[in-house]
């Protein structure tokens, strides 16, 4: 009967965590149980009173769930860092031919803007730069969340250059097709800064610096 | 009493000395305060998970009366961040008292 109480209070305190962080949080809190449960036996109270010691010293399970989900991998972080690392095999670690490409678009880029040709010129430039950015990613020393930071800032640069010049000269006439797209990039990067701020930095894997 | 963003500082408190698992800390930080700071104990491992994940603690497992336990040492950084921590709550709690004294 307590038992089914403890796990229902396991259950409240680990709703929405990821596998592994509700494993974790299962193990401590039942040794913490137990050994608040042996300590109340010790002191002479009986194994229910004992019980609902152990449990009542625990506190309300939702405060705990909200304070665990700060500082543990959610089941929605958690399947976001695979994915990212899956594109990250998939994708981006083949991605070497894009270097004879970004060449010959920052060629065209230039040979455009001597024909006169100035708005395609510039697409062709932010083409480039994205291709570069893309291939920086595999290539650049980035291995402190210092230099993640500035290859980051660059690639939003690069993405907001995009989709100013997208919508240009009139960016608030579609500023709701804007963010209809933007919203599931904006969701996967908030979950990655979540994800980078639970993680402690030497257990980061290579894609979460990018 | 609430402990209002001062039970990391407590944690690494009573680390200082030895290291200990979970339980052993909320029963130091309980009977070191002559059980004026009452907390909910599910918010200390959320508390042990922010300080291990910032380098001030490590943990390893251990076994106490046959039973694996998970236990916690402070880190030099640890060691650092309390003595910070000390000077500032010194500096604090006095300000508060002259004000309350002269109120």
């Amino acid at each position: 009967m307590q038992s089914a109480t403890l796990e229902t209070w396991l259950g409240r305190a680990t709703c929405r965590l990821s596998a592994n962080s509700a494993a974790q949080v299962r193990s401590e809190i039942q040794e913490h149980y137990e050994s608040a449960r042996d300590e109340a036996l010790n002191g002479g109270a009986s194994p229910t009173e004992a019980d609902r010691i152990a449990l009542s010293s625990l506190g309300d399970a939702s405060t705990a769930g909200r304070q665990y989900r700060k500082v543990l991998l959610t089941a929605a972080e958690e399947r976001i860092l695979r994915e990212t690392m899956w594109e990250a095999r998939a994708v981006c670690s083949r991605l070497r031919w894009l270097f004879p490409v970004a060449a010959l678009t920052l060629c065209s880029a230039a040979w455009f803007f001597i024909a006169g040709q100035n708005y395609l010129a510039l697409a062709l430039v932010l083409m480039a730069a994205g291709m570069s950015l893309l291939l920086a990613g595999s290539r650049l020393p980035i291995n402190s969340p210092a230099r993640a930071q500035v290859f980051r800032g660059a690639r939003w640069g690069w993405l907001a250059a995009v989709v100013l010049l997208a919508v240009w000269p009139d960016p608030l006439k579609q500023s709701w097709l804007l963010v209809a797209v933007a919203w599931p990039i904006v969701w996967v990067e908030w979950t990655l800064f979540s994800v980078r701020r639970k993680l402690a930095v030497d257990q980061w894997p290579r894609p979460l610096y990018f | 009493m609430n402990l209002k963003g001062t039970l990391p500082t407590l944690i690494l408190e009573a680390l200082e000395r030895e290291p200990t698992h979970g339980y052993r800390i909320a029963q130091r930080i309980k009977e070191r305060s002559r059980a004026i700071l009452d907390f909910k104990e599910g918010t200390l491992y959320p508390a042990l998970h922010k300080l291990e994940r910032d380098g001030l603690v490590e943990s390893y497992e251990g076994t106490e009366n046959g039973r694996q336990r998970r236990y916690y040492r402070i880190s030099q950084a640890g060691r650092r961040a309390l003595v910070k921590d000390r000077a500032e709550w010194q500096k604090f709690s006095r300000a508060v008292t002259l004000i309350l004294k002269t109120a």
